[in-house]
This record gives C-alpha cells, structure tokens and sequence, in this order.
C-alpha cells in the first residue's frame, strides 16, 4: 500500500483520504477516530492510562486523545461527524503477579473511554481486550478497521 | 502432536547447515571480550580483518543510541571511548540484522519485526541490568536480548502450518504459546535457538539466555538472574507491542524473576513507560 503511515508506540498522526493508517498492539490502546463528512481521520497508540506529568503527551489515553481531537478540528473537522473505534488493551496470559502491569491493558481501555466520553465521540466498534496481538490497518477511504490478530482479519465497518 | 514435524526439525537440528549462519569473527570477539589476557589491540586488529562489518560498527558507534558526542572513524577510538564490551555489543548488532530481519511467516511478523523486538529487548534489558545492580553484565544482557528469538527464524515455516492447533492447545490446556509449541511440534524456539547458538560458538550464558528467555526458573542457577533480566524485558516490549506476532501475548510474566530481581511494581511499569524514550533512541539502529 503507497498510502501506508506506519505508527509507532507512543505516537499519534492524521491524514485524509486515501491513506492508511497502520500500528501494531500489545496491552496498548489505539484509538481510531474517523470524521465521515470530511474523510479525515487519526490514531493514536497509547501505552499507558493516565499522564502523570510526563513530557510525552502521546504515550498517555488521557492527554493523547485531547491532542488527536485538537489536531482533527484544526483541520477543518466537526465533532458531531466524528466516531470512534478501539482496538487492542490485551493482557499477558499468564501473570501470578498482582502487579499493576496486569492490569494495564483494562485500564488503558477503561481511561481511553473516559477520555472519548469527554468529548462527547461514541465508540461505534471495539476489539479488545484477550491476550493476542493485533495489527490494525484504518483506512481513510470510508473509516474501516481491519484487525489482524492470531492470524486471522476481521473488518468493522460502521462509522 | 505432529511427528512428521517433529522429524523435519530433529532433521534440522543434525543437519546444522540448515541453521543461520554468522561470520565466525563474532564468536572470537564475544570469546576475546571475555578474556582479560587479550589487550585492546587484539580485538581491534580481529575486528579490522573484516572491512564490511568494520564499515557497518563505525556507522553504528556514532548512531544516537552509542554515540558519546565526538565522531568515531576507527575501531581503535570505539574501543578507547565506547570500550570493549559496548564494541562487543555493536559487532553483534552489526551482523546478527541479516540474520533477523526477515519476515517471519508463522508469527506473522513483517519485516524488520524481529529485528526491532531483539534490539529493543537488548536496550531494556541492559537498562534493567544497569537499574538492578547488575551494571557488569548489562552486556551481556544486550547481546541475549538482541538474540533471544533466533530460534523463531527457523521454526517459522512449521508455525505456519501447525498455528491453529498451537492456539487451541493454548486455551484448551490452559498453557503458553510456547509450551504449546514444543507438545505439537516438539520442540519450541528456545531450543531450535539454542542449537543455533551452540553453531555460532557463543558462550554458555547466551545458550541459556536464549533457551529459558521465557521460563527463567529453569535456567542454571550461575544464569538466572541475566535471564531473568532478559525475560522481563522481553514481557515488556510484547506488552507493549514492540514485535509482537501471532503469539501474542499468550506468554507469562513469571514473578520469580520479577523476585529474583527485587523489582517492585513502580519500577517494572516504569521500565515499560521508558520504551518509547528507548525506540526513539534506537531509529538509526533500525
């Protein structure tokens, strides 16, 4: 694919139609966000809930998503045209630990639907949580979701 | 389990033409590292023998992630201001890519996947080593991390056609990927690696490194602690996302190691919260 935009973890990045947007998940979130009227979208990849001051913004559901909603208005986008889909937030198989890191995929996906909640996005599709990994390709075309995970695809359509 | 699987890898195994191949100055450098008898001279004249790497370790000791500030342009200056085992370290990186950076069909990762997994698993586990009190072994954590899936480069193809019944003895047993690996196949990738590494001549605690990364607890005890270092790290950089296949997260944090190391829940999730900081530093290893 030309159009493809790799993100990495702890990034975020908008474009419009045709691109593709492409990142790979472990206990991480990303958070696609589609504005249908415009054809503009962006993904953020989270790894972590709640931004304890830290100075990357991106790696954060809480401060990420307001950052990935600024730059979509700022490109002309209107909220009311704007929906959400989730993927990722898995968890290790196995962890005898009660550390918090075994929770953190839940948490991630807890924090991120705070975070859309506030802006008033609804979540209209979501493939989280489990222990596998996911490679989910978002395309700008028409706002779908491909999710590639234990080696099989699985597409959300609705916008 | 799949016999005729089976006997294909044992094949393998025997025929160890089969398995990846790396210039043999590696193991000389890993061996002479380890040996306070050989002087700094020695080294550089083994590593100036071959021009390719030699071209290769000079671009990577000036890379961000090496570099201490003043342009390096001989082997000699890289031993003087980075010293011998960083140099060690960057051999390694410099001819073990060709090695990793395939597509590795079965686990469904793409190009350059494995490679940015093993790379980043050696600068978290060198972190870990050096947070942890374990400052004179952060080397070697870094070459193990760099190789501790080698073995997925060989079992790849046999992944591919056993991958269903993998993931189903998975949920159905209740274990992980890579339990379930060696009863359909007989072997997992820690073993098929490990047998790589006893070709390429490499040390003993990198064989272990490689062959327990996931069940550090089973590991010779003199080995433990370096692959536990290795293990977290590993489990980090999968959480996170970094190289993750089709194995997923189908793997265990196993808090032994997490003990073994006195690591305390702040500390492991701080070491997760670091790799974007860690892959960023990394971009012109990549």
């Amino acid at each position: 694919m030309d159009n493809l935009i790799n993100i990495g973890v702890a990034q975020l990045a908008v474009a419009e139609n045709p691109a593709v947007l492409r990142t790979i998940l472990g206990s991480c979130v990303g958070i696609c966000i589609f504005e249908r009227n415009k054809k503009i979208g962006g993904l953020a990849h989270i790894l972590l809930p709640k931004n304890p001051g830290d100075s990357n913004p991106e790696k954060y559901a809480d401060t990420a998503i307001p950052i990935l909603v600024q730059q979509l208005l700022k490109k002309g986008c209107k909220k009311e045209f704007m929906s959400a889909k989730i993927a990722g937030g898995a968890s290790m198989f196995k962890f005898k630990s009660t550390t918090t890191l075994a929770n953190i995929g839940e948490n991630n996906i807890e924090a991120t639907r705070q975070a859309l909640a506030k802006f008033g996005i609804p979540i209209v599709a979501e493939d989280i949580g489990g222990s596998a990994g996911r490679v989910i390709d978002f395309f700008l075309d028409d706002g779908r979701l491909k999710v590639k995970a234990s080696g099989q695809e699985k597409m959300y359509y609705k916008v | 389990m799949h016999e005729h699987i089976q006997q294909r890898i044992q094949s393998i195994i025997q025929n160890v033409d089969q398995l990846p191949s790396l210039p043999d100055v590696v193991s000389r450098i890993i061996n002479m590292v380890n040996d306070p008898n050989v002087s700094f001279k020695q080294v550089a004249e083994e590593i100036a023998k071959d021009q390719a790497i030699t071209a290769n370790i000079l671009k990577l000791c000036n890379s961000a992630y090496f570099s201490k500030g003043k342009e390096i342009s001989s082997i000699d200056r890289a031993i003087v201001i980075l010293g011998l085992k960083e140099v060690k370290d960057i051999v390694v990186l410099a001819t073990t890519k060709s090695v990793l950076n395939r597509v590795i069909l079965g686990y469904d990762l793409a190009r350059g996947e494995l490679w940015k997994h093993g790379v980043a698993v050696a600068m978290l586990a060198k972190k870990i080593a050096n947070d942890c009190n374990q400052k004179t072994v952060a080397d070697i954590a870094f070459t193990g991390g760099i190789i501790h899936d080698v073995g997925k480069t060989v079992l790849a193809l046999f992944v591919q056609s056993t991958f269903k019944d993998i993931l189903s003895t998975v949920t159905e047993k209740n274990i992980t990927f890579q339990e379930a690996e060696k009863l359909i196949m007989g072997f997992d990738h820690q073993q098929i690696g490990q047998q790589v590494t006893i070709k390429w001549k490499f040390p003993k605690v990198l064989q272990s490194i490689v062959r327990y990364h996931h069940e550090p607890t089973n590991a010779p005890d003199e080995h433990k602690k370096i692959v536990s270092i290795v293990h977290i790290a590993n489990t980090l950089c999968l959480m996170a996302g970094i190289g993750i296949g089709s194995d997923g997260l189908y793997h265990e944090l196993n808090q032994d190691a997490v003990t073994m190391l006195g690591l305390q829940d702040a500390q492991l999730e701080k070491f997760y919260s670091d790799i974007p900081e860690l892959m960023n530093k990394a971009r012109d290893i990549l």
